[in-house]
């Protein structure tokens, strides 16, 4: 009796111990937040500085915020060529990530990533179309390409949703096997492109490196674009990131508490296929980045989406920013495609975490 | 008693396989109704409609007098909950962060969580007795701590109706009896079940009627000591009581008591 009650008062002093923790779960989201912005203060005024023309931290700091004026030379190449290809890197990271966060939650599968089901050839192919065969139209300096990209990301990815959904469930074998299937089709379609373009002009090296993964330097007017775009798609994350969460106990049970799932996952594809089309007529296919980063956020602040939305941005937008950093200085004055090196980091992990789930998935 | 769940001719078909037939039975408020019947003749097709995540065919599923198919999903939820037979999370959920998700219906895409909220789920996990695991992620559960967990997952709704899908079911004896002391627990609360029972011993103490559907999906509804006898088990079960004396109530209390 009395070893009873004692173990009825660790239990509540263990439930009382837990519940405090409840408090700090939402210190460390804020702390884990702050830090990640901290750093990507960091990353960009280095990242900024680095490259052929060295640029000082207090050179730079002076010119952004203008208390001096920089060479006329220096400030040609900080203001049209490092500032804007910077921000293409952080919107196409945070997109990418976040798109990948989304995909996961649909599918239920850690494996989902735009690269691997599709999303981003979709894109990829899209973008070819539009700056191919429809080159006159155009708005904002974008050109059709940005509409087409969305369009191509939405077809393939109801395509491999379609495929790969099993009564209710998306078995990662499936899934898997529909979106190697569906990007391997589309690539090599984008690549028709290229061999029916017989002139061989400016228009087949943009393709090619779209293909690889390549952060080419933007227009601002580019840049307005899609960043209009992926702010869309992540304020409309935000209420989808809740409803992932209820999605992820299943499609029965969401629909159970009244989630109207048909019309939730449709609203997830959009949003995904938005925010994987503005990173694909920025940088091309990058692959895995949507893999690694909402991966690692995960293993950091658990599985709750709407906490994991915010994080997965900002660690999205230090990943690729540092990784485009390396891919144009590493063998300066030659560049890396920056899609080459996500690829050979984020190949290995891929198939690290394809070996651990392998024995959740064979039951 | 005023009716909570009425089936009115209610049938179902997938295409020409038709599921249920003419299906009419209603269930009381403050009700602990068990459902039983032989395998595949619909039980858990029968609970996802009085859910509503299905629809009916011909007929109507009505919800305190209201037809399910006029209300809105999310109106539906916070009159009745449905505890899944199989429940499988793809990512390390805590056990607080999926009871949490019982408060969907009355969360829309924007709102925030209220004081109200956060005491519905209090009182969920402490309901199910798994206020100790909130923190624990689900996946590391043992099959009866799942089972509470699921438990306070449908009482975070606060239904006036709980339906259970095989809740005893993979179970071993002593946390089956402990799930059928929550049950008990949970009706006297004044929360109206619904549960899908495989084990008949289970039963008796527990139920206070017994809603069999017959292979001919031919329902009939009355106290367990009325309903469960070795005529009508044999009938719709096709076994010969004789031979499995240890599978109905009665006989089973005798030998327990010769013993």
């Amino acid at each position: 009796m009395e070893m009873e009650i004692a173990e009825k008062r660790t239990l509540a002093s263990a439930a009382q111990a837990a519940h405090q923790s409840g408090i700090s779960d939402r210190a460390l989201f804020l702390s884990l937040l702050l830090v990640l912005l901290f750093v990507l203060a960091i990353v960009l005024v280095l990242s900024i500085g680095m490259g052929a023309t060295k640029i000082g931290v207090r050179e730079l700091l002076g010119s952004l915020l203008s208390w001096n004026h920089p060479r006329v030379g220096d400030s040609v190449i900080l203001f049209e060529l490092r500032l804007p290809r910077v921000f293409a890197s952080v919107l196409v990271g945070a997109a990418l990530s976040v798109a990948g966060l989304l995909f996961q939650g649909l599918f239920r599968n850690p494996m989902a990533d735009p690269y691997v089901i599709g999303s981003s050839g979709g894109a990829a192919l899209g973008a070819g179309i539009g700056l191919f065969l429809l080159p006159r139209f155009s708005f904002l300096g974008f050109g059709s390409a940005a509409a087409m990209a969305f369009a191509g990301s939405v077809g393939s990815m109801a395509l491999v949703y379609c495929l790969a959904r099993t009564g209710g469930r998306v078995p990662v074998v499936t899934l898997l096997l529909a979106g190697f299937a569906v990007s391997t089709m589309l690539s090599y379609s984008t690549y028709l492109l290229v061999v029916l373009d017989d002139n061989f002009g400016l228009r087949t090296r943009v393709l090619a490196s779209w293909l690889t993964g390549v952060i080419a330097v933007p227009k601002w007017t580019q840049l307005d674009v899609t960043a209009a775009m992926i702010a869309c798609g992540l304020i409309s994350s935000y209420p989808l990131a809740r409803r992932l969460n209820t999605l992820a106990l299943g499609d029965e049970y969401a629909c159970q508490v009244g989630v109207r799932v048909q019309r939730t996952h449709l609203a997830i594809i959009l949003t995904g296929s938005l925010i994987t089309a503005a990173a694909v007529s920025l940088g091309g296919v990058i692959s895995f980045v949507g893999l690694i980063v909402p991966h690692m956020a995960r293993l950091v602040m658990g599985p709750d989406h709407v906490r994991l939305l915010p994080v997965t941005a900002v660690a999205g937008a230090i990943f690729l920013v540092s990784a485009d950093t390396l891919a144009r200085t590493v063998l300066a004055p030659s560049e890396i495609p920056v899609g080459l090196l996500t690829a050979f980091i984020g190949g290995p992990f891929f198939l690290y975490l394809l070996s651990r789930t392998r024995r959740e998935y064979t039951l | 008693m005023r009716t909570l769940l009425q089936f009115s001719d209610v049938s179902l078909s997938y295409g020409r396989h038709s599921v249920l037939e003419d299906l009419s039975f209603s269930v009381e408020e403050g009700e602990c109704v068990a459902l039983v019947g032989p395998n595949g003749v619909g039980k858990t097709t029968l609970l996802r409609l009085a859910a509503g995540v299905l629809a009916c065919s011909y007929g109507s599923v009505s919800l305190a007098g209201r037809r399910l198919d006029t209300l809105k999903p999310a109106e539906a939820a916070r009159l009745v909950a449905l505890v899944p037979q199989r429940f499988n999370v793809p990512f390390d959920f805590t056990v607080e962060q999926i009871v949490e998700q019982g408060r969907t219906p009355y969360l829309g895409l924007f709102s925030s969580w209220k004081r109200q909220d956060r005491r519905a789920v209090e009182r969920a996990l402490d309901l199910a007795d798994v206020t100790s695991l909130r923190k624990r992620i689900f996946n590391e559960l043992s099959g009866g701590e799942r089972q509470r967990v699921k438990m306070a997952l449908g009482l975070a709704q606060e239904p006036r109706l709980l339906l259970l899908d095989e809740p005893t079911q993979s179970l071993d004896p002593g946390r089956q009896l402990e799930l059928l002391d929550l049950i008990r627990i949970l009706n006297n609360e004044g929360i109206t079940i619904l549960a899908a029972m495989h084990d008949l011993q289970l039963i008796q103490g527990t139920f206070s009627s017994v809603l069999l559907v017959g292979p001919e999906q031919d329902v009939c509804k009355g106290r367990p000591q009325d309903v469960l006898v070795p005529d009508i088990l044999e009938r719709v079960f096709d076994c010969p009581s004789r031979r499995y004396p240890q599978l109905f109530g009665e006989e089973r209390i005798l030998l327990e008591t010769s013993t």
